[in-house]
């Protein structure tokens, strides 16, 4: 049993006894899909809202969040679980330096809500916004989400 | 590498220069490391949850790009025992004081690399005001990464060492520069 990290601008899929973890997510959105039933997860750490901003064409980078979540569906499918029973959860979109007015993490933020949406995958929990960064643990056994900051 | 290591290397004594006005106190600034780090591969330089005082400095005019200085926490409560003359070991949390000091600098030290790097390259360049974060490197970087993403291609990532003699503070100075810049700089 091991934690497979998943770096900036990565997915991963995992069933157990593996987990699946993101560490010291600023900015970025940590967007884990789960099928419960049967013990499937899929993790993307994406840092940019959508890939129609990128300057080359990179539809298929999973640093955008829309392409992030095409490919964590993918993953989560070929593993062997069901769209239809698939949630989400939110980690992360916090805005690091409060005097600076980015609004990256807040439309990472709405990005991936929104695609969650247009994909019909339910969001069962979230820990987003503020000014803090996070680092999460998702177990892919019991499906609990463990977030954990440095304060 | 040479020609990174001269620029960097003026960069730093003409920050050395700036923080002992700054603080009434002779500094020598050194390098240790060098290396460029591309945006997409991603590789931070530091552990990721490590916890800093970062201080980014974006900057315009001629160029996009931006710097980090990142000062790990015992050294920057070293740093701010200094800059406020307290005893050494005395800061074990950042007052709103200590916060606008390390700006001041990260200011300092970020300005000296964009200096040498207008006068080395004839351009201008306008720097836009500090930001601090007093979190984990990785998610302060990653923000910052967001931020230039579009613009920049590599970060050149110094590790540094400040003697305030002394005492002296490890910092961890990222340049991010897109791809024309860095071939002309570098």
């Amino acid at each position: 049993m091991g934690n497979i990290e998943v770096a900036m601008g990565a997915v991963a899929a995992a069933r157990p006894p593996d987990n699946l973890a993101a560490s010291a997510v600023g900015s970025c959105v940590v967007i884990i899909l789960y099928d419960p039933g049967r013990q499937i997860g899929a993790m993307a750490h994406a840092m940019l809202p959508h890939h129609s901003q990128a300057t080359k064409h990179e539809s298929q980078d999973t640093r955008y969040i829309d392409a992030a979540i095409d490919e964590i569906l993918k993953r989560a499918a070929t593993s062997g679980a069901k769209r239809e029973d698939l949630e989400a959860r939110l980690v992360g979109g916090a805005n690091m330096f409060p005097e600076f007015k980015s609004h990256i993490g807040k439309n990472n933020v709405l990005n991936a809500k929104k695609k969650l949406e247009e994909e019909g995958i339910k969001i069962v929990g979230e820990c987003v916004g503020g000014s803090v960064g996070r680092s999460v643990e998702f177990c892919v056994t019991s499906g609990i989400v463990t977030v954990t900051t440095k304060f | 590498m040479d020609k990174q290591e001269e620029v960097m290397r003026k960069a730093a004594q003409s920050a050395s220069n700036a923080l002992s006005k700054l603080t009434n106190v002779p500094v020598a600034v050194g390098i240790h490391q060098l290396k460029v780090l591309s945006v997409e591969d991603l590789e931070l330089g530091l552990p990721p949850e490590e916890l800093v005082a970062g201080i980014y400095l974006p900057v315009g005019g001629d160029i996009l790009g931006g710097s980090l200085l990142a000062i790990p926490k015992e050294d920057a409560f070293t740093l701010s025992d200094v800059l406020a003359s307290r005893d050494f070991g005395t800061t074990r949390k950042l007052s709103e004081l200590d916060i606008s000091a390390l700006k001041e600098v990260g200011n300092i030290v970020c300005g000296s690399y964009f200096a040498v790097i207008a006068n080395t390259l004839r351009i201008r360049i306008i720097e836009q005001v500090p930001n601090l974060s007093y979190d984990m490197f990785g998610a302060i970087v990653s923000q910052v990464l967001a931020d230039l993403s579009q613009s920049v291609e590599k970060a050149l990532f110094v590790e540094m060492e400040f003697v305030f003699s002394p005492i002296f503070f490890r910092a961890y100075f990222l340049l991010f520069l897109n791809g024309d810049e860095f071939k002309k700089l570098f």
